[in-house]
């Protein structure tokens, strides 16, 4: 699929041809992906179809084992995830992840624990603080005590504390109320814009996914099948049937 | 009355050892999942370091504690390296806390026959000037020995407490005991915080064993004694739980000390392992749990 756009893309992150196992079972097969600087790229397929896979092995937690993975022209695969950390990649895992018997400050402190992130610690946790203000008005707070969406304010928090290039955001409204997942949506586009942050995010709700995305890939059993700008797959016959609910018959 | 002041005031100075024993334990439990049964030889290997600095150099006990923990914290590297890091392969907690109990046990038996090759299968302790001394305190007495050895327990207790909260190091430790593998993807050298929480460890019974040395003997075959002990306060304090192990240890150490006032001394043991069983049937997650809000 050829895009004007990428005569002057940059592409930040590359992913190229890779198989992934887990254990025995190959999840991925043959994927590649690009994503560009200033992006949002939206990862939409059904569940256990591999978007997971693909976050989990750019943050180095699965290894692929053919093919390879460059941010910013350097290889990522073999490294281990804090490495990848401090490479500018952070990402906010499924199901949030918190340290529940840690404060919210403390949570905050520990995303911002690479060496580059420490010195401007400050700096990022006011400006996390002025994107979230219920986090500072609770900072001394256990992070197991927070509401669904205000966990998932503190989990991309934590990722933004580590002062990423790129930011993974996996299941972003999972489990969260209809008006949370709008607010934390709302954040992801005001990041995006206001400091260029690259984003690559799994997001249940396609149509959201899409809404908020420039482009997005289409994963299915594993392997990547479809890919273009987001509102154009937002139109497509095929994901309107598949995703939306919303076939060429009348609804 | 007064039976009743010295018994407690012999249970804090019992109790505050106790802690002490358990520190180094209870760290490397809580935050790697691994039970580490050579902790109790990591105990007497210290107590026979101070030993030799006192009979060959006259160093006293308590001075060459900073020493013992250089030493010490080398070999909890080494033991981490050699014996520990191989079972991070292992991606759950449960196969890894069966593993290092087998492996640590192994570690055990060598370091055990290596420390009666070398310092013999005599019982030794070391006699200092102020050995014998006791304070009056409320009309009880205590031992200057024991009194010193609370004040150490307590010491090494508020610089574990500022270490895990204040510094990054901390925090590191705190949050892999949460969840490793979100820690990592935070940026956390999991596998470092690892690597030091052990020689941290291994420092921690190294000071248990200088107490012990001079208020009691030490023996090569004793670590497994403590071992017991230091796993009954962490039964206690609540697995994971690190800042609950000095008040753990003090109520072990008061409890078996007031028993005495009622049951002969010779059901000391007996009593704890009580208290242990108790704990673990009424309490699982310790005295100090604050309900089942952890989520997990």
């Amino acid at each position: 699929m050829l895009d004007p756009i990428n005569f002057q893309r940059n592409d930040v992150l590359e992913v190229n041809q890779i198989n992934v196992f887990h254990d025995d079972v190959q999840a991925l097969w043959g994927v590649s992906m690009t994503i560009a600087a200033g992006e949002i790229v939206s990862l939409v397929g059904s569940n256990g179809a591999g978007k997971s896979t693909l976050m989990q092995a750019i943050c180095g937690v699965v290894k692929p084992r053919a093919g390879s993975i460059a941010f910013e022209g350097a290889r990522l695969d073999r490294l281990t995830p804090h490495r990848i950390v401090d490479k500018g990649i952070c990402m906010v895992p499924e199901g949030r992840r918190l340290f529940p018997r840690m404060t919210i400050l403390e949570n905050l402190e520990v995303g911002a624990s690479v060496k580059a992130a420490r010195r401007t610690r400050r700096e990022t946790l006011e400006w996390v603080y002025e994107i979230f203000p219920v986090l500072k008005a609770r900072s001394g707070q256990k992070a197991g005590t927070l509401s669904g969406g205000e966990q998932q304010m503190l989990a991309i928090g934590r990722a933004l504390m580590s002062r990423p290039r790129l930011l993974l955001v996996d299941e972003m409204s999972l489990g969260l109320s209809p008006v949370a997942a709008q607010s934390i949506a709302g954040v992801i586009r005001q990041v995006n814009t206001s400091r260029a942050l690259t984003i690559l995010l799994v997001e249940q709700d396609v149509q959201l996914a899409l809404s908020l995305a420039h482009r997005g890939y289409v994963i299915e059993n594993g392997r990547i099948v479809g890919e273009g700008r987001a509102a154009e797959l937002l139109c497509s016959e095929e994901i309107r049937e598949a995703y939306l609910g919303m076939g060429s018959s009348k609804q | 009355m007064s039976a009743v002041i010295q018994a407690l005031l012999i249970g804090i100075l019992v109790g505050a050892l106790y802690s002490l024993v358990a520190l180094g334990f209870g760290l490397i439990m809580g935050v790697m999942r691994f039970v580490n049964i050579a902790h109790g030889s990591f105990i007497i290997i210290g107590g026979y370091i101070a030993y030799w600095l006192f009979t060959l150099w006259g160093i006293d006990p308590y001075l060459s504690i900073p020493a013992v923990m250089v030493c010490m914290f080398v070999l909890g590297l080494l033991l981490y390296r050699l014996t520990l890091a191989p079972l991070l392969k292992y991606p759950r907690a449960e196969m890894r806390m069966d593993k290092s109990l087998l492996i640590t046990f192994g570690v055990t038996w060598v370091l055990d026959n290596a420390v009666t090759l070398i310092w013999t299968p005599d019982t030794r302790s070391v006699i200092t000037s102020y050995s014998g001394s006791t304070i009056g305190i409320f009309g009880a007495r205590v031992g200057l020995v024991g009194l010193t050895g609370l004040i150490i327990a307590v010491l090494i207790a508020v610089f574990l407490h500022l270490l895990l909260t204040r510094t990054y190091f901390g925090k590191h430790v705190r949050a892999a005991t949460e969840d490793s593998g979100a820690a990592a993807l935070s940026g956390v050298n999991v596998q470092r915080t690892y690597l030091i929480s052990c020689g941290l460890a291994a420092a921690l019974g190294g000071v248990a064993g200088v107490v012990i040395v001079s208020s009691y003997s030490i023996a090569p075959s004793a670590g497994l004694s403590w071992l017991l002990t230091a796993m009954v306060v962490i039964v206690l304090a609540g697995e994971g739980n690190i800042t609950a192990i000095l008040p753990a240890g003090l109520i072990l150490g008061v409890l078996q000390s007031m028993s005495t006032l009622v049951v002969s001394p010779a059901y000391q043991q007996p009593i704890s392992l009580i208290i242990f069983i108790l704990v673990l049937l009424l309490r699982p997650n310790g005295l100090f749990a604050h309900g089942g809000t952890d989520g997990r």
